[in-house]
C-alpha cells in the first residue's frame, strides 16, 4: 500500500495536470460525527500527509482526495468532510450521501455526548440507504488527551461490535508533540482510511488481489484491537 | 409593487454613477473622502451617497470611515448602543457550547500579528456578542459561520457597535439563515443557477450535468465570504458592498465568481466532486472590484423578482427579501450624529425607565443607571430649552410617559 501521490486541499485547485489517468477507480468516503470531534483534522491528515496547524468549523461540506496504490492498483480516495452542526446535516449534507462507498463515524473520546450521538448518525446513514452493506468504520479521536477520557475503549468496542464496525482509537494531533508517540502515531490515520480502501477494493468486482488479513465480504470486528498485519502495529491504541 | 420597481430603477442609476467612478479611480477616492463626511452631516443623512460609496471602487476606504458609515447603512444610532453584556449572557443558552467551540477555533480570522492574549480577549467578547443577540431573539438560531460575520464586525467597530450591527443584520440580511433549519438558506442558494443560466447556458448546463449542486457557495453566502477569504481587507471590502446592498447580493457575487472562472470550470471533469472541489476554493487573486461591479450589473439585469418568476422560486417566502423594503425605508430618515448625540441623550434620560420594561435588546443589557441619570438631568434641561418645537413636543410626550411610569424617576431627576 505504497503511497503514490497525494493531493491535499491546500495544494491549490485541481487542474487537469493533477487528474489521475483514466480508469482510476474512485472510492468515495463520507466522514460524519458531531461538531468538534476532529473530522477535518483526520481527513486533512490523510490527504495532505500532515496535521493541520489549526482547523476551523466546517461549513457545509469540504472535499479532499488522495491517490493511493493498493496491490498495484491506483485508487483515488475521496473524502467528504461534513459539518457537524445538526442544522447542516438535515438539509445540506444529504446531497453528499449519494453514491458514497463507505462511511467513517467519528466521536471524541473526551466528549461522551459525541459518543451518545452515534446512534443518530447511524440512523441518518440508514435513511440515506447506507446500511450495514456499506463498509463503515468507527473512529474515537483525541485519545492523546488521556486525562480527560470519557469514553472507555471497552464501551466503544462493545458499541462497534453491536453495529458490526471495526473500531479505531486515534489522535489527530501532531505526533511530534507526543512524548512517547503511543497513540499519536500518524500511521493510525493512515490505517483507518487504508482499511476502508482495502475493504472496498475487496468488495468490488475485478479485484486483482485480496487485501492481506481480510476476507471478502466481512469486516474483522476485532481489527481495531488486533494487529491484523494490514496497517502496522497498535491500531487500537489500547495503551491510551 | 410599483414602489419596488422604482427602487430598482434608482439602483440602476446608482450603478451608472459607480461606473463613472470606476473609470477614474484616483478622482473617485478623493471625491469619496469629501463626499462621505458631507453625506454623514446632511440632515437627514444622505444614505444614497453612503451606499454608493460603499459599493463603488475601493468601498469605504478606511476603518475609520467604516465605523461611521456602517452604522448608518443599518440605521443604527451610535449614541444609543447596547451596553456590554454581563456574565449571565452565557447562562443556559442552547447554542452556548457550539458558539464556544466555533469561536475558540476561529484563530485564523484574527490579524496574524495580534498577541495571543489580545486575541483571547476578543474571542471572549465574540462569544458574548453572539450570545447576547441570540438571547434577545429566541426566534433566531445560531449557525456555524455566524461567528465569521460577528468577528468581522467586532474587529472593525468594537464590541458594543458590533452587537447593534449583528442584531440588525440578524433580523434582516441574515434572517433566512437563522431559521431552525437550513431550508430557507437552500432556497436562497437556489437563485444561483438561474443567474448562471441567463448569462451562460453552456456553463449552467455543464454544472447541472455534473450535479455539483450549490453547497460550494454555502459558506460564501452565510458568512458573506468572511469564512473563505484569506485577506481581511478583501472581506472588509465585501462587507462594505453587502451592507449597502440587497440581501441576495452575495448570491450575485457568487454567480460573478463562477462566471469569472467559466473556462476553468468547463475544463474540469464533469463530476460533482471535481467541480465542487474547484469552485469551493476561492482563488487568491480574484479581481474583487471587477466582480463587485459585475454582480451589481447582474443584479440590475436579472433582479430577484425576475429570477423568482423564471425559476419558479416563489414557492418559499424569504424573510430577508420580504423585509428588505421596510428595512431600506427605515434607513432614509436618519439624523446626523451631531443631532443624534443631543437627541439620544435627552431621550435616554427620560425613556430608559420605560424601555427597561420592554423585553428588547436594551432590557437584556444592564445599564449603568447612576451614570445615566447623572447625565440625564443636564440633558433633559437641554432638551426642554434647546430643541425645536416639534421635537420638544415629542420629548414632552415621552417625558409624560416617564412620569406615568413612576414618580421616583422625577425624584432622581431633580
Amino acid at each position: 500500500m505504497a503511497e503514490r501521490g497525494s493531493t491535499g486541499e491546500f495544494s491549490g485547485s485541481l487542474t487537469s495536470s493533477t487528474l489521475p489517468p483514466p480508469r482510476t477507480r474512485i472510492f468515495k468516503i463520507i466522514v460524519i460525527g458531531d461538531s468538534g470531534v476532529g473530522k477535518t483534522c483526520l481527513t486533512y491528515r490523510f490527504c495532505a500527509g500532515k496535521f493541520p496547524e489549526k482547523t476551523e468549523a466546517t461549513i457545509g461540506v469540504d472535499f479532499r482526495e488522495r491517490l493511493v496504490e493498493i496491490d498495484g492498483e491506483n485508487i483515488k480516495i475521496q473524502l467528504w468532510d461534513t459539518a457537524g452542526q445538526e442544522r447542516f446535516r438535515k438539509s445540506m449534507v444529504q446531497h453528499y450521501y449519494r453514491n458514497v462507498h463507505a462511511v467513517v463515524f467519528v466521536y471524541d473520546v473526551t466528549n461522551a455526548a459525541s459518543f451518545r450521538s452515534l446512534p443518530a448518525w447511524i440512523e441518518e446513514c440508514k435513511q440515506h440507504a447506507l446500511g450495514t452493506e456499506v463498509p463503515r468504520i468507527l473512529v474515537g479521536n483525541k485519545c492523546d488527551l488521556q486525562d480527560s477520557i470519557q469514553v472507555g475503549t471497552d464501551v466503544a468496542q462493545q458499541f462497534a461490535d453491536a453495529h458490526s464496525m471495526p473500531l479505531f482509537e486515534t489522535s489527530a494531533k501532531n505526533p511530534n508533540s507526543q512524548g512517547d508517540g503511543s497513540c499519536g502515531n500518524s500511521d493510525h490515520v493512515e490505517a483507518i482510511f487504508m482499511t476502508v480502501a482495502h475493504k472496498l477494493k475487496s468488495q468490488k468486482p475485478l479485484v486483482l488481489s485480496q487485501p492481506p488479513g481480510g476476507s471478502p465480504g466481512t469486516i474483522n470486528l476485532s481489527r481495531g484491537r488486533d494487529d491484523s498485519g494490514d496497517g502496522g502495529r497498535g491500531w487500537g491504541c489500547s495503551s491510551c | 409593487m410599483k414602489r419596488l420597481k422604482r427602487k430598482k430603477h434608482n439602483a440602476g442609476v446608482e450603478v451608472n454613477g459607480e461606473r463613472s467612478v470606476t473609470r477614474e479611480p484616483d478622482c473617485g477616492r478623493k471625491q469619496k473622502l469629501a463626499e462621505i463626511p458631507q453625506a454623514l452631516n446632511s440632515d437627514p443623512v444622505d444614505i444614497e451617497t453612503l451606499r454608493r460609496a460603499a459599493a463603488s471602487k475601493g468601498g469605504l476606504l478606511t476603518d475609520e470611515l467604516r465605523r461611521k458609515v456602517w452604522p448608518k447603512l443599518l440605521s443604527i444610532n451610535v449614541y444609543d448602543l447596547p451596553h456590554k453584556p454581563g456574565r449571565d449572557v452565557r447562562d443556559n443558552h442552547k447554542d452556548y457550547s457550539q458558539v464556544v467551540l466555533d469561536v475558540r477555533r476561529s484563530m485564523k480570522r484574527f490579524p496574524k500579528g495580534m498577541p495571543a492574549a489580545e486575541r483571547a480577549i476578543l474571542q471572549e467578547q465574540l462569544i458574548d456578542i453572539i450570545l447576547v443577540v441570540l438571547k434577545c431573539n429566541p426566534q433566531l438560531h445560531y449557525y456555524q459561520g455566524y461567528h465569521d460575520v460577528a468577528v468581522t464586525l467586532l474587529l472593525v467597530v468594537g464590541e458594543r457597535m458590533a452587537i447593534a450591527m449583528l442584531h440588525t443584520l440578524s433580523k434582516y440580511h441574515l434572517r433566512d439563515f437563522m431559521d431552525p433549519t437550513m431550508d430557507s438558506t437552500k432556497h436562497i442558494l437556489n437563485y444561483l443557477m438561474p443567474i448562471l443560466e441567463q448569462v451562460d447556458t453552456e456553463l449552467h448546463d455543464f454544472m447541472i450535468r455534473s450535479e455539483v449542486g450549490t453547497i460550494f457557495a454555502l459558506s460564501w453566502l452565510i458568512t458573506w465570504y468572511g469564512h473563505v477569504l484569506p485577506e481581511f481587507k478583501h472581506t472588509l471590502r465585501l462587507y462594505d458592498f453587502f451592507l449597502a446592498s440587497h440581501p441576495l447580493m452575495p448570491i450575485y457575487l457568487a454567480a460573478a465568481i463562477v462566471l469569472h472562472r467559466e473556462k476553468e470550470v468547463k475544463q474540469t471533469e464533469c463530476d460533482m466532486a471535481m467541480v465542487h472541489h474547484l469552485l469551493s476554493r476561492i482563488p487568491q487573486d480574484l479581481p474583487y472590484e471587477l466582480l463587485i461591479g459585475q454582480s451589481q450589473e447582474l443584479f440590475d439585469q436579472y433582479p430577484p423578482s425576475l429570477l423568482a418568476k423564471r425559476a419558479a422560486l416563489q414557492s418559499r417566502k424569504s424573510q430577508s427579501i420580504s423585509t428588505f423594503k421596510a428595512f431600506q425605508l427605515s434607513t432614509l430618515h436618519q439624523r446626523p450624529d451631531s443631532v443624534l448625540q443631543r437627541l439620544t441623550k435627552a431621550q435616554d434620560s427620560t425613556t430608559s425607565r420605560h424601555a427597561s420594561r420592554h423585553s428588547g435588546l436594551e432590557a437584556a443589557l444592564p445599564r449603568d443607571r447612576g451614570q445615566l441619570w447623572g447625565k440625564g438631568n443636564r440633558m433633559v434641561k437641554m432638551a426642554v430649552w434647546g430643541l425645536s418645537a416639534t421635537l420638544g413636543a415629542a420629548v414632552f410626550a415621552v417625558a409624560q410617559t416617564a412620569m406615568d411610569w413612576g414618580p421616583e424617576v422625577l425624584l432622581q431627576l431633580f
